[in-house]
């Protein structure tokens, strides 16, 4: 018999989503801690590499730019929900070979490019990051 | 003839009752007796006329019977269960229920904002305006003077009881606004248009509502909306205010003690003496598959130490308390974080349920509204609900191993919706969409990540109008029962605060 407080207990032990070991192909969640608070060990080991990582572009901030941002998921922006876009903590900042040739945003890519971390204001944009891959392609 | 008969001989049977019953050959099966028992635990029921104390209000954004029946099955199956099976907390037999229409007056499809506040005035709103009466116009300042309605929160403050928010959204978001706030337009978190004299930001009307003593204790996110662009938040973010208010330093100075991590909530006085203003995000609380423990407390946590606060008032309480981001699972097309987040509400009604006293606090569960949220088959018994669909199993209970394949010659999966970021049709040259769905598997469907499939191409899931259920235990939760309307809820809160 389910009782309230196996419930509980039982939800609690549910096993944690743990961030996978590195792969050759990374996702977004694998280069930041819990909620995106810091770095993740892998993120920290591999600054200067060419890390190859699934994720979706969202709409561009500027028109023919070499800049993109990867996300996660796909920026869903809810008029219902949000006054204003909602950047996720966990994102990459991506600086491209070639003049971005967007892509929908709910299409996902691999990006390859060369890890970058600490924080960077991009002078068009005005755009933060503390993560970034650059010299890099995608498709 | 025969129809006649059989009509008779079924009278027969259910005329002579319990006894007949053993005789027949299913008598012994489990799902008999099973039946029996649940019957027998509705008969036995004590309908409960008393006035309540307290009343708790515990609304899963966006939890329409679509979303709940995934959260259900999502925490059987953590369990260890096939699922279908699993009884979520409030769906036990000691909570009456009924269904919920939840259109807005203007609108078949409603949203967050005059839903919450149909639960908390009593009457049903206009799409995207809070605690406004029907003659107020969205995004009009002009039209809130002389349409503001009475809130239930002001009704009990009047009572001497102690009113209480939480919610894992912004606290100046619709369904906690709601508890205090009126405005013509849900988005003015944090500001009101260039001459609008009628009514202050939301913000501003909670911290006003706390000063005035209708307010108690309000637990969230939405820090930003709290302080001037030029502050420098807790975490390292800043304000987001035009006026330049600091409105934590302004309730602090109240007299109201201030949270904004795991450890200052930790350290709050819970003696009822102060007022609590807690504010754990820049903007919304982490989804509870995100959240960090040192970080955030949980919908539970929270849940916890509000009615240990809020039970100090001899006179009783009334406390809203949301699980904001069931909704932005949906939103984002990403089932899984919207049911791990629909556990995290089972919890918190689990919680509230063990704190409080059936005879004297009236507890409702609910959602304002559902999704576009729908469920592919024929799965069988078992299937993940956050996975692909297997085939039903000739022999056994559990579903066969074999995924069933759509005409396209793919797996599917159990949830799908019927539009959002998910949608297979994907932006081509101009205005033209087009696509086929991805060939998956199983591993990537149950990744935290993953995005159901879709059908039409939006960069946002969107509510729909279905019905969502409403539970509740205590004083005049019987008065829940068949099909009503959304505003009926405060209803039998009134009726259930005020009863003789």
């Amino acid at each position: 018999m389910l009782t309230r407080r196996t419930f509980l207990a039982s939800a609690l032990a549910a096993p944690c989503l743990a961030a996978p070991a590195a792969a050759d192909l990374l996702k977004v969640r694998d280069l930041y801690q819990v909620k995106g608070r810091g770095l993740s060990d892998l993120a920290q080991q591999s600054v200067g590499q060419r890390l190859e990582i699934e994720g979706f572009m969202a709409p561009p901030l500027k028109a023919e730019s070499r800049f993109f941002v990867l996300t996660k998921m796909p920026m869903a922006v809810c008029p219902f929900c949000e006054t204003e876009a909602e950047w996720p903590n966990d994102i990459i900042a991506v600086y491209t070979k070639r003049i971005v040739d967007v892509t929908p945003f709910n299409v996902k890519i691999t990006t390859s490019g060369v890890l970058e971390v600490g924080a960077y204001t991009d002078p068009d944009t005005g755009f933060v990051s503390l993560l970034r891959l650059v010299d890099a392609t995608y498709g | 003839m025969k129809t006649i008969f059989s009509t008779t001989s079924l009278a027969l049977i259910l005329a002579t009752g319990a006894a007949s019953a053993q005789e027949l050959p299913q008598a012994n099966d489990a799902w008999f007796t099973a039946g029996q028992d649940a019957i027998q635990a509705i008969i036995d029921r004590e309908i409960n006329t008393g006035r309540a104390k307290n009343v708790i209000l515990l609304v899963a954004d966006g939890n329409g019977v679509g979303t709940n029946y995934a959260t259900r099955l999502y925490a059987g199956q953590q369990e260890g269960q096939f699922g279908e099976e699993h009884v979520l907390p409030y769906e036990t037999p000691d909570f009456h229920s009924a269904l919920v229409k939840t259109y807005n007056i203007n609108a078949q499809t409603p949203d967050s904002a005059p839903t919450a506040g149909a639960m908390n005035t009593g009457v049903k709103q206009r799409f995207n305006l809070i605690n406004l009466g029907g003659d107020a116009i969205h995004d009009d300042c002009a039209t809130v003077t002389g349409n503001e309605l009475t809130t239930f929160a002001e009704i009990v403050s009047g009572m001497d009881k102690s009113v209480g928010i939480i919610s894992t959204a912004r606290l100046t978001h619709a369904t906690p606004a709601a508890v205090y706030a009126k405005t013509a337009n849900r988005d003015w978190e944090d500001e009101v248009p260039e001459g609008c004299t009628a009514q202050k930001d939301i913000a501003a009307q909670l911290i006003d509502q706390m000063d005035a003593g209708v307010i108690d204790l309000a637990m969230g996110g939405g820090r930003r909306y709290f302080a001037g662009k030029d502050v420098t938040l807790d975490e390292g973010g800043t304000g987001h205010r035009p006026d330049g208010q600091n409105l934590i330093e302004k309730a602090t100075t109240l007299g109201a003690q201030y949270a904004w991590n795991t450890e200052t909530f930790s350290s709050l006085n819970l003696d009822g003496s102060k007022p609590v203003l807690a504010l754990f995000n820049d903007s919304h609380m982490e989804y509870e598959a995100d959240r960090a423990e040192d970080d955030e407390p949980s919908l539970a946590e929270m849940t916890k130490s509000a009615i240990e606060y809020l039970s100090n008032n001899e006179s009783g309480y009334y406390l809203e308390i949301e699980a904001g981001r069931v909704d932005h699972g949906n939103h984002a097309g990403n089932a899984k974080r919207t049911m791990i987040d629909g556990v995290a509400f089972a919890e918190a009604v689990a919680m509230a349920d063990e704190l409080t006293d059936d005879a004297d606090t009236l507890i409702i569960v609910t959602a304002d509204h559902e999704h576009g949220i729908a469920f592919n088959g024929y799965c069988g018994r078992g299937t993940p609900i956050d996975g692909l669909c297997y085939a039903v199993a000739q022999t056994g209970d559990k579903h066969s191993d074999e995924l069933l394949l759509a005409d396209d010659g793919k797996p599917y999966t159990v949830v799908g919706f019927l539009n959002g970021p998910g949608a297979v049709l994907k932006a081509g040259e101009g205005n033209d969409y087009t696509g086929s769905r991805d060939e998956l598997t199983q591993d990537e469907a149950q990744d935290l990540d993953y995005i159901q499939q879709a059908l039409i191409p939006s960069s946002s899931e969107m509510h729909s109008g279905v019905d969502v259920a409403v539970y509740a235990k205590g004083p005049w939760a019987h008065l829940f029962d068949g099909t009503i309307e959304q505003n009926v809820i405060f209803h039998v809160m009134n009726h259930a605060v005020a009863a003789e």
